[in-house]
């Protein structure tokens, strides 16, 4: 067989799955939010109603324009926590040793755990009653005693993004390392002979030479940042009230609780072009100019 | 007050030291808080015991009736291990596709297959809920390799596309020449060399398999139920069985350990072994 068949032949099964998983889906999603579709009352499409169930979103559904605040809030809040936490953790472990990699290996576990337990676990650990997250706050601070976590909206904002960082800050700093080792401890030495501080070295030799490594970080965290559903599924239920309802949380509801698909699609389809915007930032990063990758 | 060189090295040391402590705590504290709920008897469960009578009584109930984890557990271990068996092969010819030949706009077919994972599964669940449906794929372990797979292959092909660019040709021509096939060439040559690749992959593949917890919430009901969506079935309305989410959370985080030693090495090894040059 020629090599020009083989190259597509050895992309197909890939390809065919990705497409059909993915690709035809997308395109679905789309035409279907141009539809009025109840799936209480009919089992398929009933009306093409055009950019209706987009107008309503932003015209006449308070409920959206919340559940779009709250992402943004969500996206700002777990992205800069996790990338500065990262950056705390990474700085600390970047050393060669034993202590120093096994300490790594332990950070890493939350990377490997499943979201939907950590989601139900903290849900756990914060119990008003019985919870060792409240019980632990309210030795530290008394005065936070009286406080029901995922009782206000404000304070179950706060553990939804606290619950986020905690599961990407570790993968995010693993990331760091790799770039912080990667810098010759040469050029590290020469400065503290020339008697800089290890904080004037932080600010001029290593943040300069870390800054590709943040952006790539900071962006490819708002990308799951948008998409995360677990936590404010299991942990906050987007409660109080609406008070955590992201937009993905927000479809979700529309589509497998209220059967209403067309407006769900359309809620969804949205926070793709969120999406798209912030993914088209990522891909300069990783593919800067025209360089082949 | 000034310190002498000696003074200012161990104040680091300690400091050092206190925040290196204070980072496990934080992320092994909740992970072990889980794992030693699981073996506390219910009296202790709402306590902040530490030392209490270890029971296996959990345990035990979760696998029994009304919970049957045991089915959901196999389901778990069929769907991952399927899903890794299936897609790391595809990923890797895919990998070596893109890796070795030309195409015409390559790099907006990669683009493509890196855009995919940035496509939020609340868009396209809908549309895969209903096609499940028509095609039978609903609550059934098929179905669920089939998903998992499309989540996986992407970030696959990319993590392989890496290992495999940095295997140099001239062997592969070398064997071409003398009349080999190219499946030889991927069997015989690129395989051997790319199997901690294939590893890595592979493990990676395994976690956000055994993990996923959005579309089994949505594309099963009963049959093929994984052990992640079984977690919220602790928390009904007529109690909340916190011991027993800790138990079956202590089965979920089982592969996990092993896992996160090899995940800590690729990252720091990969990144270490270009510093000693």
């Amino acid at each position: 067989m020629h090599d020009r068949h083989i190259k597509f032949l050895l992309i197909m099964p890939a390809f065919a799955l990705v497409t059909l998983t993915i690709l035809y889906p997308l395109g679905y999603a789309v035409s279907v939010s141009f539809m009025d579709w109840r799936l209480s009352r009919s089992r398929a499409p009933t009306d093409f109603v055009g950019l209706q169930n987009y107008v309503r979103a932003f015209t006449d559904d308070p409920s959206f324009w919340n559940s779009m605040q709250v992402t943004i809030i969500f996206v700002l809040g777990s992205v800069l926590g996790a990338v500065f936490f990262a950056l705390l953790i990474a700085l600390l472990l970047s050393r060669q040793g034993t202590v120093y990699s096994i300490t790594r290996s332990i950070v890493a576990l939350p990377f490997a755990m499943s979201p939907a337990l950590q989601g139900t676990s903290f849900r756990f650990f914060l119990n008003p009653e019985f919870g060792i997250f409240d019980r632990i706050i309210d030795k530290l601070l008394p005065f936070a005693a009286s406080i029901d976590w995922l009782g206000s909206g404000f304070w179950a904002m706060t553990w939804l993004i606290i619950t986020d960082i905690w599961n990407w800050a570790p993968f995010l700093s693993l990331m760091m390392i790799a770039g912080l080792l990667s810098i010759p401890k040469e050029t590290l030495d020469a400065a503290a002979v020339d008697g800089a501080s290890s904080w004037k070295r932080f600010w001029t030799i290593i943040l300069p030479l870390l800054a590709p490594v943040l952006a790539i970080t900071c962006v490819l965290k708002a990308i799951f940042s948008f998409k995360m559903f677990e936590y404010v599924y299991l942990l906050t239920g987007g409660g109080p009230g609406e008070k955590t309802s992201t937009m993905t949380f927000y479809a979700y509801r529309q589509g497998f609780v209220a059967y209403d698909m067309g407006y769900s699609s359309a809620v969804a389809v949205l926070l793709a072009v969120l999406l798209v915007f912030v993914s088209l930032v990522y891909f300069r990063l990783i593919f800067p100019k025209d360089g082949e990758t | 007050m000034s310190l002498t060189r000696k003074q200012t090295e161990d104040l680091q040391m300690v400091l050092r030291g206190a925040a290196i402590a204070l980072v496990i705590t934080v992320f092994l504290g909740p992970i072990l808080w889980i794992m030693l709920t699981a073996f506390k008897p219910l009296s202790d469960v709402y306590t902040m015991a530490l030392f209490f009578e270890p029971t296996l009584d959990n345990f035990r109930q979760i696998f029994e009736r009304p919970f049957f984890l045991g089915s959901k557990l196999t389901n778990s271990v069929i769907i991952s291990t399927f899903t890794v068996l299936i897609g790391i092969p595809c990923a890797l010819l895919a990998a070596y596709s893109f890796s070795r030949f030309p195409f015409r706009n390559k790099k907006l077919m990669f683009f493509g297959v890196l855009a995919t994972q940035f496509v939020p599964p609340m868009v396209v669940i809908l549309p895969i809920f209903l096609m499940f449906r028509t095609l039978g794929l609903l609550d059934t372990k098929i179905g669920m390799i089939w998903i998992n797979l499309s989540i996986v292959l992407p970030f696959s092909i990319w993590m392989l596309k890496g290992f495999v660019d940095s295997i140099p040709v001239e062997m592969e021509e070398a064997a071409l020449v003398d009349g080999a096939s190219r499946f030889r060439v991927i069997k015989d040559i690129v395989l051997p060399v790319c199997v901690p690749g294939l590893f890595i992959t592979g493990i990676f593949c395994f976690i956000f398999s055994w993990n996923d917890f959005l579309h089994a919430l949505i594309l099963t009901r009963k049959e093929a139920v994984t052990l992640p969506v079984t977690l919220g079935s602790f928390l009904t309305e007529e109690g909340e069985r916190w011991e027993l989410m800790a138990a079956t959370g202590t089965i979920i985080l089982l592969p996990m350990f092993a896992i996160s030693y090899f995940i800590q090495r690729h990252f720091v090894h990969g990144a270490t072994s270009g510093s000693d040059r």
